[in-house]
């Protein structure tokens, strides 16, 4: 029958039997811990993100994606709703001329005003005509319908 | 016929593993302390940290993952952190416990990650472990404590933690506890199976 080997008859050593560092391996190793120390500057700059350190993992990479998604809702609700049909720059600067001098510049240049010229108008400005005309939609879309028109594009 | 000396008297007489090489008296804990808070002697005070545990500190790493370029590498890497958080540290317990307690957990997270990294099976870091105890060439000439260390090489991490603080170390398990984190029955428990495992894989591989 084997001898069963017992731990307290065995000979106690302060640490197995390995080899020793090299004979100035203690010597140097300071040097070499303290040139990789991070400067005091370093040491100063994460104090004001140091909390983070004290967060779990799991907390942070909740804390970093609550982050970004912040930032996309902001970025979208500040840049706010845009115009869905922006005015055409000829039609806005139209806007600013007082009216009395556009009805003196139809009236003497002769220019002649083509009903795709009205329509394109009465797009962009759908309730322009209410201020003069006092009719109702459907008897204007009936006038409008029984106009005769050689414009092919409308046909 | 000699007294046999207490455990605990044991450890707290036993000399440095590594005797000092400086003549210089060495400061206590709370001087090191005291002059790590002044700026002007933090770098001083650090160095005087290192110095007093360094060879503690290495040791104890390197009979965790017993390669001496592995061991150079996690010895640093535990001083950097206790600089990074000596700030921290609440005196309510040891420096050293403190620092031992951080140097354990390099050690762990290091095998850990060697295993994930590797996707190696438990006992595969095991094997390459007493690979690298089997060609230190002081270890290979002793049979029965090469047994030994592969006997204890094949303990989980934790346990052969346990078993290293308690058997080389000689740490009372109250200090152990504070370092593992564990409680003091958890601790001895352990420690009893780790020397039944130790023994019985001892007594297995010797011959008759």
């Amino acid at each position: 029958m084997k001898p069963a080997f017992k731990l307290d008859a065995h000979p106690r050593r302060p640490r197995p039997l390995l080899s020793n560092p090299p004979t100035d391996y203690f010597d140097k190793l300071p040097t070499r811990i303290m040139a990789r120390l991070p400067r005091a500057d370093e040491r100063a700059a994460p104090a004001t993100w140091g909390w983070l350190a004290f967060l779990s993992p799991a907390l942070r990479t909740g804390l970093a994606s609550v982050a970004v998604l912040g930032g996309f809702a902001a970025s979208f609700y500040l840049s706010g709703p845009g115009p869905l049909r922006p005015a055409p720059a000829g039609t806005a600067a139209l806007d600013a001329v007082p009216r009395t001098e556009l009805a003196n510049y139809l009236l003497t240049s002769g220019t002649r005003v083509e009903t795709s010229d009205l329509a394109t108008l009465a797009a962009a400005h759908p309730n322009m005509a209410n201020g003069f005309l006092r009719v109702s939609d459907e008897e204007l879309s009936a006038a409008l319908d029984a106009q005769p028109t050689d414009d092919p594009a409308y046909l | 016929m000699v007294a046999p000396i207490k455990r605990r008297a044991y450890f707290a007489l036993q000399p440095p593993l590594s005797p000092p090489r400086r003549t210089t008296s060495r400061l206590e804990d709370h001087e090191i302390l005291l002059q790590f808070q002044n700026p002007a002697s933090r770098n001083l005070a650090f160095n005087q940290l290192v110095r007093k545990y360094q060879s503690k500190v290495y040791w104890h790493v390197r009979k965790m993952v017993v390669d001496h370029d592995d061991a150079d590498d996690l010895t640093q890497d535990v001083f950097v952190k206790v600089w990074k958080h000596l700030d921290n540290f609440r005196q309510d317990a040891q420096l050293f416990t403190w620092i031992y307690r951080i140097a354990t957990n390099e050690c762990l997270n290091f095998l850990g990650s060697k295993r994930r990294n590797f996707l190696l099976p438990l006992n595969d870091v095991g094997a390459e472990l007493a690979a690298k105890m089997e060609a230190d060439p002081v270890i290979a000439s002793d049979e029965i404590e090469l047994k030994l260390q592969r006997a204890i090489l094949r303990l989980p991490d934790k346990q052969r933690l346990v078993f290293n603080l308690r058997y080389y170390d000689e740490m009372p398990y109250e200090q152990m506890a504070e370092v593992t984190g564990t409680s003091v029955g958890a601790l001895k428990a352990s420690y009893h199976h780790a020397v039944k495992k130790v023994e019985q894989y001892v007594t297995r591989t010797t011959d008759d």
